[in-house]
């Protein structure tokens, strides 16, 4: 088989459970995200306009509709005769058999994959950020530095930098020490989770944790640290831009607005960086007599009748007469009837709104749908699920289907 | 499935000034996203059609980018899958393609490579949806040498009747005569020139034809046979229309705005497919104000649009306004530009502050590219 210089591993199994009703019967990067992408996307798109096209995904919760949207990568142009994608669930063989432990070890179980392509380097993605980033730059820097890792760092504010892993980097950018989630932070750099390494050293490293019974098996906490202790050549790669871990509901609501800002803080009608995503094959979406749409941004098979303002709207969502969307998110398929009004809420995919009904829009104590996950009053509607008319859905409700 | 059937899809030369200067016909975008040849690959390609050839006249550059490998439509196959059959030059009489016997003879190498025992044959600029699986169903039952797909246009004006081919039908459905394009015609059922038969009888005619000099399959094969074929009509009962002029091309773009028709020809039971330009959602502005309008994905809209379909990537600025009209791909719109029945080709750049009207029986349509 060719050898590759970069083969790119995306993790993909994480739960995501503070995603709520989001991610209970999906992995949290097959979540719908931007109007008619998923979480995935973007990290796939990224690949392929860096000229990386080898990617393998590492699933694990929930990996159907992931695997599914997948499929043979075609829509990503990933289905290669050398190369292309590969969804990689961990799996049973002669000796053992068991469930990704750890980040590393995930990476670390699927070593004979990365032997087929023998790379010189493997650049490790996480499934669950939004960001259009050229990997193939920080792997010319990376190859420049001669180091044995990069890792992608961004200037985070200083009041929010102890809630992330913190670089300590010297003049050069050579990073001098990793903190993960330090209360009184010496940098604002933070790790975006992608890490370039080469792949000779990255497999020393994998294969002396796998044998390290107190390891929890993980980059952050483990792999790098330990490659910093032994003075190995670590090197940063600072990222200008925009860059969000879609990790909460409030996080995926707030870059979902991101996109409908004027002008927009991440911008996604880009010609030179497409972001790629299976199609559903649907027609033009069609706005009727009724309907007022202001800043926001509809997509392809909608039937809109009604009113929509600052929000974004997936494909083939259904808006009767007289509703009103405000400030909200919702999701491929939702059928929402007449005189509806949503207010900074999640509709999930294919949730059903009866008419009149209220979401968001009054506020109670006694509330049987409050949740935890639901912060700033925040309304989240799993996919699925049936709201009857005239039903009031309160700030901060989590309904499920 | 029907791996016995094949398909042919001759593209054809109505001209439509200037949309079609740069463009086969079965290539111009409709609907918004669409090119007219979607509706007859989707329909072939649902019925599982999976051998397909697409025989080109001319201009066909634009065809061949939109349908390239045939991926959308799931045609790259490994065992046939779609074809473009570029014209044959040593079949064409005196040098230029004098009919479709001329463009059925160019491709007779493909006819005969090709192990189906069906062929549906079909122009390329007729707008339906119809599920083939029935028709050639229905062909075989019948035991008929030929069926026409027709649609009963009863109520249809004389005028509009004469751009069709017109059959005369018994009582069993069996074509009793046919005229093409009669300017008196004596009935109002209206071929949808889409023609299913025995690809060895396909292969026959042409070959007779060809060797006669004769150029038409219609008026020179089936009429003149009438008599010794059994042909039989297939009644389409949907929604179609051909794209034969600026005004039926016009006409058909905005009955996407009526729902039932929209619904009938995007069916998702008999979806039909396109070639994805993965571009982002629209993008409603604050000012914006949308009504009675298909509007595709990657528009930036800050203007009033009312009664039009839009393209892809179409960016309509403040104040501008835009009525009954339709904009192909990434055309731009200028501040307090006023518009009415107008037809865009792709790349139309209006500057600030024009006006430009045209007529519902006259649409004003500019080539593309064209800066005003």
């Amino acid at each position: 088989m060719v050898s590759k210089d970069c083969v790119a591993m995306i993790l993909a199994g994480g739960q995501g459970s503070r995603l709520g009703a989001l991610t209970k019967n999906v992995a949290k990067p097959a979540v719908p995200f931007g109007g008619k992408y998923r979480i995935i996307d973007f990290p796939l798109s990224n690949c392929v306009h860096s000229g990386i096209d080898t990617v393998g995904v590492l699933t694990q919760y929930q990996p159907l509709e992931l695997n599914r949207y997948i499929g043979n990568g075609n829509p990503w142009d990933l289905d290669r005769s050398h190369g292309g994608i590969y969804v990689l669930p961990p799996y049973q063989s002669a000796q053992t058999g068991e469930w990704y432990k750890g980040t590393a070890n995930a990476i670390y179980q699927n070593i004979s994959f990365l032997e087929g392509f023998k790379p010189e380097n493997v650049l490790i993605l996480s499934g669950d950020h939004i960001y259009k980033m050229h990997y193939g730059e920080m792997l010319k820097a990376h190859k420049q530095s001669g180091a044995a890792a990069t890792i992608a760092v961004m200037p985070v504010p200083w009041e929010e930098a102890s809630r992330f892993g913190i670089m300590n980097v010297d003049e050069n950018g050579t990073i001098t020490e990793f903190e993960e989630k330090p209360a009184e932070p010496k940098s604002n750099l933070a790790s975006m989770g992608i890490y370039i390494f080469r792949y000779d050293v990255l497999k020393k490293y994998l294969e002396a944790d796998e044998r390290d019974p107190a390891s929890s098996n993980d980059f952050g906490k483990n792999i790098i640290p330990t490659m910093l202790a032994d003075g190995e050549k670590m090197v940063s790669f600072r990222f200008e831009g925009y860059w969000k871990d879609v990790g909460t509901i409030q996080s995926l609501w707030e870059a979902n607005m991101d996109l409908i800002d004027n002008p927009p803080k991440f911008d996604l009608n880009d010609r030179h960086w497409s972001i790629y995503s299976r199609n559903m094959a649907l027609a033009p979406h069609y706005v009727g007599n009724n309907a007022k749409i202001t800043n926001s941004t509809v997509t392809e098979g909608c039937y809109i009748d009604g009113s929509i303002d600052h929000s974004v709207v997936f494909g083939a969502v259904e808006l009767g007469e007289g509703s009103v969307v405000k400030d909200s998110v919702v999701m491929p398929g939702a059928k929402i009837g007449k005189n509806v009004v949503i207010e900074k809420a999640v509709i999930g995919a294919d949730a059903v709104i009866g008419d009149g009904a209220k979401v968001g829009v009054n506020a109670s104590d006694d509330n049987k749908y409050a949740s935890k996950l639901c912060t700033n009053d925040l309304v989240l509607v799993e996919g699925g699920a049936e709201i009857a008319a005239e039903e009031d859905i309160y700030k901060g409700s989590m309904v499920e289907a | 499935m029907r791996r016995d059937t094949m398909g042919i899809i001759l593209t054809n030369d109505d001209r439509i000034p200037p949309i079609t200067d740069i463009r086969a016909n079965s290539a111009l975008p409709i609907a918004g996203r669409y090119r007219i040849i979607d509706f007859v690959l989707s329909n072939m390609a649902n019925a599982g059609i999976t051998n397909i050839g697409v025989a080109t006249e001319s201009n066909y550059s634009s065809l061949m980018d939109h349908i390239k490998s045939g991926k959308p439509w799931d045609l790259d196959r490994k065992n046939w899958g779609l074809n473009i059959l570029p014209p044959s030059l040593e079949k064409m009489t005196y040098g230029a393609i004098k009919g479709n016997i001329d463009m059925l003879a160019g491709i007779s190498d493909f006819l005969q490579r090709s192990p189906q025992t069906y062929v549906i044959l079909s122009l390329g600029n007729n707008i339906y949806n119809i599920n083939f699986a029935d028709v050639i169903e229905q062909h075989i039952e019948s035991q008929a040498d030929v069926t026409i797909l027709y649609k009963d246009m009863h109520g249809v004006e004389e005028r509009e009747l004469s751009r069709f081919t017109m059959l005369e039908l018994d009582e069993n459905k069996r074509v009793t005569d046919i005229e093409v394009q009669p300017y008196y015609p004596k009935t109002a059922i209206a071929g949808m020139d889409v023609y299913v038969m025995e690809k060895a009888l396909l292969e026959s005619i042409v070959d007779e034809c060809s060797a006669r000099g004769d150029r038409d399959f219609v008026k020179d094969a089936l009429v003149k046979k009438m008599q010794g074929l059994r042909i039989y009509g297939y009644e389409h009962t949907g929604y179609t229309d051909k794209i034969d002029s600026l005004k039926a091309y016009y006409r058909n773009n905005m009955n996407f705005l009526d729902k039932d028709i929209r619904n009938e020809l995007f069916n998702p039971k008999n979806p039909i497919y396109t070639k994805t330009k993965d571009q982002s959602p629209t993008k409603y502005g604050e000012e914006a104000s949308v009504s009675n309008s298909f509007i595709s994905d990657g528009c930036i809209i800050e203007g009033t649009v009312i009664n039009c379909v839009l393209s892809r990537g179409v960016k309509v600025k403040k104040g501008a306004v835009i009525k009954n009209s339709i904009i192909m791909q990434d055309s731009i719109i200028e501040e307090d530009v006023d518009l009415s029945h107008v037809v865009f080709d792709k790349e139309v750049y209006i500057t600030k502050g024009r006006k430009l009207i045209g007529q519902e029986s006259y649409p004003l349509a500019i080539s593309k590219g064209t800066k005003i």
